[in-house]
């Protein structure tokens, strides 16, 4: 694995050509560009918040910026997968029978793309915060901010292992894609996007709830949601519909690490799966 | 022993498509496999090329010609065999290989190559040398995918051969050039093999491998037929055919 690593960057120049393409292609021809990719997480969250406040009446204070929260990082889970799964064959199968280099320059552009995307709405993000806490609360930006960069390589490194693993079986199986369409859909209603992973918590029969519970967090999108939510923000304020109150738990920093450990895990197993097959894809398109 | 090119026992068997189960619900489906027919497309090909030869492929169609290029290249990896390469190679197993239609010609230069492992550095010293060769000037800025396929092969060939390759691999592309510029493609091949480069093509053109080519390889549905002297192998091959 060491060589392949080794071959690629020789090709760094190839991943940043890639990268800068598709970010060219994507914002073309509209004349407002980015805020299109932006205006859709936004309009999004909006109505999530209108359905949730006022329609189930939760009552969670600021509940539209711990939505935000989650939902960025889940379009960059989503749209990665999505454009990596089928990037070989929509856009570069000719490449394939015709030149030589590292096919695995091509998810992974597609995975660079969207992390800059994800920094960009991260910038629209933090202009967000600083308006709310300015105008509303007076409260500056937490020390904890300072886990993110952490946070965006292991999401990074889990979404690179799935979309070597995503891209490599739509090569062989063109149904991956739609598979993964249905998987993204209900995955977004079992990761605690909409909703605190404390409502999942306080859902475990008591006496499991600490074992359980971190199995649930050992999912890596389930733990990285929860982690996004809770360095950015502030502990929420939450009230059930009975009046129950909901309490925020702090960040476990321990599944944190095993989480480390999980994402690093599926970017290796992914780049092993997609190596000991990429030479076959030529034949293939 | 420090060959440019060496192939041992190179064996490529390629299994038809169309039996391959080509969705989730097919293999599935599929609980017995359908018996896989597979086609031998080379068939024990071993091949020396040395530093500084230029050798010429013919055969006819489906004989395995584009197939060895490409193993070669390193696109295919052969089913049995061994290969080994010496010295950076430049390819063009295709017209267009290697661009991006919908980037102008300035922007697939860099964009080729960078397919070939180059940096933006490298290339930009040789920038003016691959479009005065091209004589593309005027089309520089268009998208290639207006480009004819003359166009294609002068842009093709000039950065596959101004990028200053070790190895070149051509297969069959410059058929489409017109006289003139064919005739500058083969200059710039003598001058290559002045400089000691190697380059094997692929070509139907028989006239074109004698003018160029010291040595010919004829290859016959997958099986190395023969291997020497250019207008020895061309009379085998013509005898053959007859």
């Amino acid at each position: 694995m060491i060589d392949e690593l080794r071959e690629l960057f020789k090709y760094k120049d190839l991943v940043k050509q890639l990268v800068i393409r598709d970010l060219k292609v994507r914002y073309k021809n509209s004349v407002l560009g980015f805020f299109w990719s932006l205006l859709n997480p936004l309009i999004q969250v909006a109505t999530i918040t209108i359905v949730v406040k006022y329609i189930l009446a939760l009552d969670i204070a600021n509940y539209s910026a711990y939505l935000l929260v989650g939902y960025l990082p889940w379009v960059f889970f989503q749209m990665a997968l999505l454009d990596s799964s089928d990037v070989i064959i929509l856009h570069h199968r000719d490449l394939l029978k015709k030149v030589y280099f590292p096919r695995e320059v091509l998810p992974l552009s597609s995975v660079i793309a969207n992390l800059i995307h994800f920094g960009l709405a991260l910038v629209v993000f933090f202009a967000y915060l600083l308006f709310y806490y300015f105008f509303l609360h007076g409260s500056p930006i937490m020390p904890t901010v300072l886990w993110l960069p952490v946070l965006i390589v292991m999401q990074t490194l889990l979404i690179t292992g799935l979309a070597f693993f995503l891209s490599c079986m739509n090569m062989f199986f063109e149904d991956t894609k739609y598979v993964l369409t249905v998987l993204l859909n209900v995955f977004f209603y079992l990761t605690p996007v909409m909703y605190v992973a404390e409502l999942v918590f306080t859902k475990i029969p008591e006496a499991h709830r600490g074992l359980l519970y971190k199995l649930y967090l050992l999912n890596p999108l389930n733990m990285l949601t929860d982690a996004y939510r809770k360095i950015l923000l502030p502990p929420f304020h939450a009230t059930r519909m009975r009046g129950e109150e909901i309490s925020s738990l702090p960040l476990d920093y321990a599944m944190l690490g095993v989480c480390a450990v999980v994402c690093l895990l599926v970017a290796i197993a992914g780049y092993r799966f997609f190596n000991a097959r990429k030479w076959q894809f030529a034949e293939r398109v | 022993m420090n060959h440019a090119i060496r192939l041992s026992h190179i064996t490529k068997r390629f299994r038809l498509i169309q039996e391959m189960p080509g969705s989730l619900k097919a293999a599935v489906l599929s609980f017995k496999r359908p018996p896989v027919k597979e086609l031998l497309a080379l068939d024990d090909v071993s091949i020396s090329i040395d530093h500084g030869e230029t050798v010429a492929i013919i055969g006819r169609n489906g004989s395995g010609k584009s197939t060895i290029l490409r193993i070669i290249g390193r696109v295919y990896l052969p089913s049995s065999g061994e290969i080994e390469v010496n010295g950076r190679m430049s390819t063009m197993l295709d017209l267009g290989a290697g661009f991006h239609p919908e980037l102008t010609g300035r922007e697939n230069i860099y964009f080729n190559a960078a397919i070939m492992g180059l940096s933006t550095a490298q290339i930009k010293n040789k920038f003016q040398d691959i479009i005065d060769f091209s004589e593309l000037d005027d089309f520089i800025d268009t998208p290639v995918k207006s480009y004819s396929a003359g166009m294609l092969m002068r842009l093709g060939f000039a950065v596959a051969v101004e990028t200053e390759p070790d190895i070149l691999l051509i297969d069959e592309v410059l058929a489409v050039g017109d006289a003139e510029f064919q005739e500058k493609c083969y200059e710039r091949i003598d001058s290559f093999k002045a400089a000691g480069k190697t380059i094997v093509f692929v070509t139907h053109d028989l006239e074109a491998a004698k003018k160029v080519a010291s040595r010919t390889i004829w290859l016959n549905k997958g099986v190395l037929q023969a291997d020497g002297d250019t207008h020895a192998a061309i009379e085998d091959y013509l005898s053959h055919k007859a």
